[in-house]
């Protein structure tokens, strides 16, 4: 039902529209007729009439024009029978015009085609028969008009014709059938092109209704998933809060003294109730990124302060396991980062090189500036990653690398995070491997004004 | 550690509030705890402690409501506040510094950063 009163809406706005045409048409027809009378100067009973024609023009007009300027809104009966009317109204007054300028000679049987554009002109499928039937009406009209004027059915005003009755015969089927047949073919014209256009508007109203649906509805869905992520990520905190606090109570010994053996344990769940925490954590940000309703708060930034602070952050990581971490950098460079979000990056990516990198290796973070962007690898000397692996390392929950170091694994989410901030910054962030030798993550951020 | 400093742990969570009473006193802190939302409030206000570890999530009444409530207070604006939730959006975080928290930490919290907070926040005040 709602989609029948837009369209009926929109068959009442286009209908309005071609009736304020219409008048505008009127008024300039009615001005250059008065023109055209005055200065071409027929005999006196036909300035009279012209005159009377242009008034009644006028008259009916001005009319319309009131009733469009007064009732602002319209049923779509209302409006079609104005229409109607003001349209039988004009196929009369053209025809008079035509009738008192010399009927046959008249050039005015031209606005009967004036008047079948603008009925065909912008109406809906339904409507558009309306261009064939003023076609119609015109054309019965104006050969009415000839054949009455030809019988002496009606007095006879304009030029005489020196011309038999045979010749003016022949003159005026000419006339007729000429005039039928361009009446008739303009409306059809009109009538396919118009019920093609009112087609392909139908179709794409059809679709965007259905797009905006899907899209709401996919909205729904969205919000209805994030508010169950954040709930259940929620709930989980408090439990995992106690679990971890408890554990930690009995493994530093405050509830008495531990032996090695459950010292092991202890640290062990520690850490794994570390892991889900992470987990945790990185899962609402995860489905925020998904959604895109992760704010950035995009500030200019220096890329290689940032780089220098998270290089500082993991140099106690890193030194454990006598693991150098090497910056090389441009002076400065400037873009506009969310400052927060990309040290992410930096330090997940650190981390990762960190953990899978052996003892007394070296990192190498650097940053390369161009023009339009600017561009950062992370280098380890790991043992590589193969490379039908590279292209699944940025998905949710894949661990490629199987380290016998549990706590080097981590929840499998960092890495699309990390796609996911980069992306949403308009930058790539892909992986480069030589098993054996290392590998190299890279990201790139565009510059300002990107 | 601040020796003999009070600290009022409002938590609903028996557990929870429990296992952060241990900790604490193992670090030589007097603790008191209430689950209770309003008889926290209460307590806060009789008791005036040096530190009060706030949990928002509490039946009947909203934590950030009782952290507004003693720090918009003359009496008891001195009373130091660390609101410790399970909600991390920036906008909680935003709230408590609304309400005038001193520290908001998440859930689950590490019991070092909780500890070296708390001393942080008492030796700036003393």
């Amino acid at each position: 039902m709602p989609d029948l009163n837009v369209e009926q809406q929109l068959v009442i706005q286009d209908i309005k529209t071609k009736f304020s045409w219409s008048i505008i048409i009127r008024y300039v027809v009615a001005i250059i007729s008065a023109i055209l009378l005055f200065v071409s100067g027929y005999s006196g009973s036909i300035s009279g009439t012209g005159i009377y024609l242009i008034l009644y023009l006028f008259s009916y007009n001005i009319f319309a024009n009131l009733i469009v300027f007064f009732k602002k809104h319209f049923s779509l009966l209302q409006i079609v029978v104005l229409g109607w009317l003001f349209q039988l109204l004009d196929l009369v007054s053209i025809t008079f015009l035509i009738y008192i300028t010399g009927w046959l000679e008249s050039p005015y049987w031209f606005l009967y085609l004036v008047l079948i554009i603008l009925s065909g002109f912008g109406v809906f499928s339904y409507y558009s028969i309306s261009v064939l039937i003023i076609a119609f009406i015109s054309t019965c009209f104006y050969l009415g008009l000839l054949f009455a004027a030809y019988f002496k059915f009606l007095p006879v005003y304009g030029p005489d014709f020196r011309l038999t009755p045979q010749e003016l015969l022949l003159s005026i089927y000419n006339k007729a059938v000429f005039a039928s047949i361009a009446f008739f073919l303009l409306a059809i014209t009109i009538y396919y092109f118009s019920k093609l256009l009112n087609q392909q508007r139908e179709e794409l109203t059809a679709r965007n209704l259905k797009l905006t649906v899907a899209l709401e509805k996919m909205k729904d869905v969205d919000r209805l998933k994030d508010e169950f992520v954040a709930t259940a990520s929620h709930e989980l905190r408090t439990p995992l809060s106690v679990i971890r606090e408890n554990v930690a109570l009995i493994k530093d010994g405050i509830t008495g003294s531990v032996n090695e053996k459950q010292l092991q344990l202890l640290i062990s769940t520690h850490a794994n109730i570390d892991r889900l925490a992470g987990i945790l954590n990185n899962l609402l940000d995860v489905s925020k990124i998904e959604s895109h309703l992760f704010n950035l708060n995009r500030q200019p930034c220096d890329l290689c302060q940032i780089a220098k602070c998270s290089i500082d952050f993991m140099t106690i990581n890193a030194q454990k396991k006598n693991i150098t971490l090497k910056l090389t950098c441009p002076q400065k460079s400037i873009n506009l980062i969310d400052q927060e979000q990309i040290s992410r990056v930096f330090i997940n990516l650190i981390d990762n090189a960190i953990k899978y990198s052996p003892d007394n290796t070296v990192i190498n973070i650097s940053i390369e500036d161009n023009p339009t962007q600017s561009q950062v690898s992370i280098e380890d000397q790991s043992n590589g990653i193969a490379s039908e692996d590279l292209p699944k390392l940025f998905e949710r929950f894949v661990h490629i690398r199987k380290d016998t170091n549990a706590a080097a694994e981590g929840s499998g989410l960092g890495l699309s995070i990390c796609k996911g901030i980069i992306e949403l910054h308009g930058g790539k962030i892909w992986a480069e491997s030589k098993l054996g030798v290392g590998n190299k993550f890279i990201f790139t951020l565009p510059k300002i004004g990107e | 550690m601040v020796n003999n400093a009070k600290i009022l742990i409002i938590e609903d969570d028996k557990d929870m509030a429990n296992a952060i009473k241990m900790r604490l006193e193992a670090n030589n802190y007097e603790v008191l705890v209430e689950n209770d939302g309003m008889e926290g409030l209460n307590r806060a206000r009789n008791e005036k402690p040096d530190l009060l570890i706030l949990d928002v999530m509490l039946p009947k009444i909203d934590g950030f409501n009782i952290c507004r409530m003693l720090k918009f207070d003359e009496k008891y604006k001195k009373l130091l506040v660390i609101i410790l939730s399970a909600k991390v959006q920036q906008t909680d975080i935003d709230r408590g510094g609304e309400v005038g928290a001193d520290a908001y930490m998440a859930k689950p919290f590490k019991s070092e950063e909780l500890l070296a907070k708390i001393e942080e926040l008492l030796h700036a005040r003393h």
